[in-house]
């Protein structure tokens, strides 16, 4: 019997967050299960992009409530937020399809296709299961595997969300315009969101990993949505890898050390959280009796020999510098979802440059600022310069405020507050930060650990705005290029896909390539981060997590990338110029 | 009074946030439209990303997007005429169509008032 503790009396509705990868899933399916074998009826309600739900149970799921036949009690639902966006679309623009000309029926998709619309499409897809209907009446228990932003919830919280735009479908827009397409009332979204901050019918577990930057982006969600009333959050810590694997091997003792150095060090405002920790697995968490398992509080059996990994002979990130150091010059960007080493991979591309006796730029929205640090100064070609992200997104909001914020009156001053705080804004404000070096990549290698979405990039592009930018910016006698021209020229600008070699974050990262390629943007390369297919390990744990790797290190070489580049997972920190020469591979 | 209808381009928000620079005109003109609103004015204001139909089935306003596409948006009618295409009106037009009287109150999207002359 598990003695988790949150799943101690757990309440009608359950909803786990945490950022792609750190196993939500998994978790959400191990939960629903366990409750469902304690006599309950269950709802399960999958958001997950990859979801394997149905394969999990044997079973085609899908947009619709379908009862699981292997485990009494338990139906579960797949709901494809892209697909939730789409219909929304189709909706707002199959009338006028043949109508209006095909520019403006473009115009008006982009504007649709933003991360504000598939949030706000899938909250949709949640509103009806949270009021209580005779949809779930039948039902003890709702487990979610993702939760609605804060962003969202405030929104919806606004009273001057809902003055105009709503009630008449006319008036001031924000990033709640796409609910005005869509069917539900305003009672139906409030009582949505009452059912969200009462702590008597709902429970929200934070899933993290045991890293740093991973726990500080959760105690960021975590003050987030405790300010909004969602109080009643549990903590549950992912995949650690248990002491009993560090036995004569460096690399385990190393992520070891690492993670519980992270864990002593938690976030204050986590602390208080009731907290359980899961530990890592050596099965694979695919199948009952998998699940069944994952949140049995015990030691793994690692008794499992796995092989190693054999013969790792994939392309290292010092081959792809081999390619862009022909071109002389050029603008690099890594994108990537938050959390795949972007900063560390920008800097051993602008190290392994440099090294070459090539001038390097190198630029980081590194919020630890240590990287410029023990870098500018130490190789003679390389300059590196940082911005900090928030501050730059605080004098953006700033800004906006003074101007457009002083004419609006108290309601639509609030309105205007929480449209700034949509991930887009902070996007913008960072990258127009960026924009003012990249003109320099004419003369030099400009490396930069972020790169605006397609979405954004459209945007920008369809009203001009971007480009008046750079062209303010740029000298009056330089050469005329528009922005998105010089992007979408691979010999001016390569764009490298960073990613881990894990199913969620691998499907992320070709939703990112999807995007840009709607913006006529063809990534360049992808670049595969924390491999430990590319180590040597003597841990049973860690071997199958290689072995794991495999598969989705062959979808990115043969279904997604053009090039690709695997870095190893490194069993010392990777900061300075040798030990980031060392990771991309130099020998 | 005379009915003024306002067809905006395809915005995620109609503050224009979600641009590299918020639009000048774009604030002052939401700001305008609640001064002549409170005035008596009757004005209507259209999202092309938001009620595409109503562009469509307005045969000046189809006409217009099929000659000059959607970036020559926005475009103003009043009482059905084309008044204003390729910028916001600024208050003293606004004034003008409604048959407002302005007061002494300083127009607050009058060109050359701010730092942004379009």
């Amino acid at each position: 019997m598990s003695t988790l503790k949150f799943l101690d009396q757990a309440p009608r509705f359950l909803f786990f967050t945490g950022k792609g990868g750190v196993g939500k899933t998994s978790i959400a399916c191990a939960t629903a299960i366990q409750l469902a074998d304690a006599g309950r009826q269950v709802l399960l309600v999958s958001t997950d992009p990859a979801s394997n739900v149905g394969q999990v149970f044997g079973i085609s799921i899908g947009n619709q409530i379908t009862s699981i036949p292997v485990v009494p009690g338990l139906s579960a639902l797949e709901i494809d937020p892209q697909a939730a966006a789409q219909v929304y679309r189709d909706r707002i623009v199959g009338p006028v399809r043949g109508i209006l000309p095909e520019s403006v029926v473009k115009s008006i998709e982009e504007q649709l296709s933003g991360a504000c619309t598939t949030e706000i499409a899938a909250f949709d897809e949640f509103t009806a299961l949270l009021n209580d209907s005779t949809l779930t009446v039948a039902y003890d228990h709702i487990v979610f595997d993702t939760a609605p932003t804060g962003h969202t919830i405030r929104l919806l919280q606004l009273p001057g969300a809902w003055s105009d735009f709503l009630a008449e479908g006319k008036g001031d827009a924000s990033c709640l315009g796409p609910l005005s397409g869509l069917e539900k009332q305003q009672d139906q979204y409030k009582a949505a969101v009452d059912a969200l901050s009462d702590a008597s019918r709902t429970r929200l577990i934070l899933v993290a990993r045991a890293q740093q930057s991973t726990l500080r982006e959760v105690a960021r969600t975590h003050e987030e949505l405790a300010t909004i009333g969602f109080r009643n959050q549990y903590l549950l810590i992912n995949a650690i890898l248990p002491l009993s694997e560090t036995n004569n091997d460096p690399l385990a003792l190393a992520i070891y050390t690492r993670e519980q150095a992270a864990l002593n060090a938690i976030p204050v405002v986590l602390r208080e959280l009731p907290r359980d920790d899961v530990l890592l697995k050596a099965f694979n968490l695919v199948g009952l009796t998998a699940l069944r398992q994952l949140l049995v509080d015990k030691e793994a059996q690692a008794s499992l020999p796995v092989d190693a990994v054999a013969a790792f002979d994939k392309p290292n990130l010092a081959d792809l510098v081999d390619e862009i150091a022909l071109e002389g010059h050029g603008l690099i960007m890594l994108m990537g979802k938050g959390g795949v080493g972007k900063t560390t991979l920008a800097a051993a591309l602008a190290v392994s440059l440099a090294q070459r006796g090539l001038p390097v730029h190198l630029t980081t929205s590194d919020p630890a600022a240590h990287l410029s640090e023990t870098l500018n100064g130490s190789l003679e070609n390389l300059t590196v310069d940082r911005i900090d992200p928030h501050a730059e997104t605080e004098r953006y909001r700033q800004q906006v405020l003074d101007t457009k914020g002083a004419l609006l009156d108290e309601a639509g001053r609030a309105l205007l507050e929480e449209d700034l705080r949509s991930p887009c804004t902070e996007e913008i404000a960072v990258f127009q930060a960026f924009s003012r070096i990249i003109r320099e990549a004419g003369q030099k290698f400009v490396v930069m650990d972020t790169a605006p979405t397609g979405h954004t990039l459209l945007l920008l592009d369809a009203t001009g705005a971007y480009h008046r930018e750079v062209t303010r910016q740029m000298d009056s006698t330089a050469h005329y290029l528009t922005p998105m021209m010089q992007l979408q020229d691979t010999h001016q600008t390569k764009v490298l896909i960073a990613t881990l070699a894990e199913t969620t974050p691998v499907l992320e990262a070709a939703n990112l390539q999807a995007d840009l390629r709607r913006a006529g943007i063809e990534p360049w390369a992808w670049v595969i981060n924390n491999s430990i297919a590319a180590t040597q390990t003597n841990s049973a744990l860690l071997r199958q997590r290689a072995q794991n790797e495999l598969r989705e290190i062959d979808a990115v070489a043969h279904q997604h990338a053009h090039r690709y580049a695997v870095v190893p997972l490194s069993i010392e920190e990777p900061i300075g110029v040798s030990r980031l020469l060392d990771l991309a591979g130099h020998k | 009074m005379a009915t003024i209808q306002v067809f905006d381009p395809a915005l995620c928000c109609s503050t224009g946030v979600c641009g590299v620079e918020v639009d000048q005109q774009l604030v002052g003109f939401s700001a305008d439209v609640d001064w002549a609103e409170q005035q008596g004015a009757a004005i209507e204001r259209f999202n092309l990303a938001q009620q595409p139909m109503l562009f469509a089935e307005n045969a000046v306003v189809k006409a217009f997007l099929e000659r000059s596409g959607a970036e020559a948006l926005p475009l103003i009618l009043v009482d059905g005429d084309m008044a204003l295409a390729g910028r916001y009106p600024n208050r003293t037009e606004l004034a003008r169509w409604a048959g407002i009287k302005e007061t002494a109150e300083k127009p607050a999207s009058g060109c050359c008032s701010g730092n942004s002359c379009g």
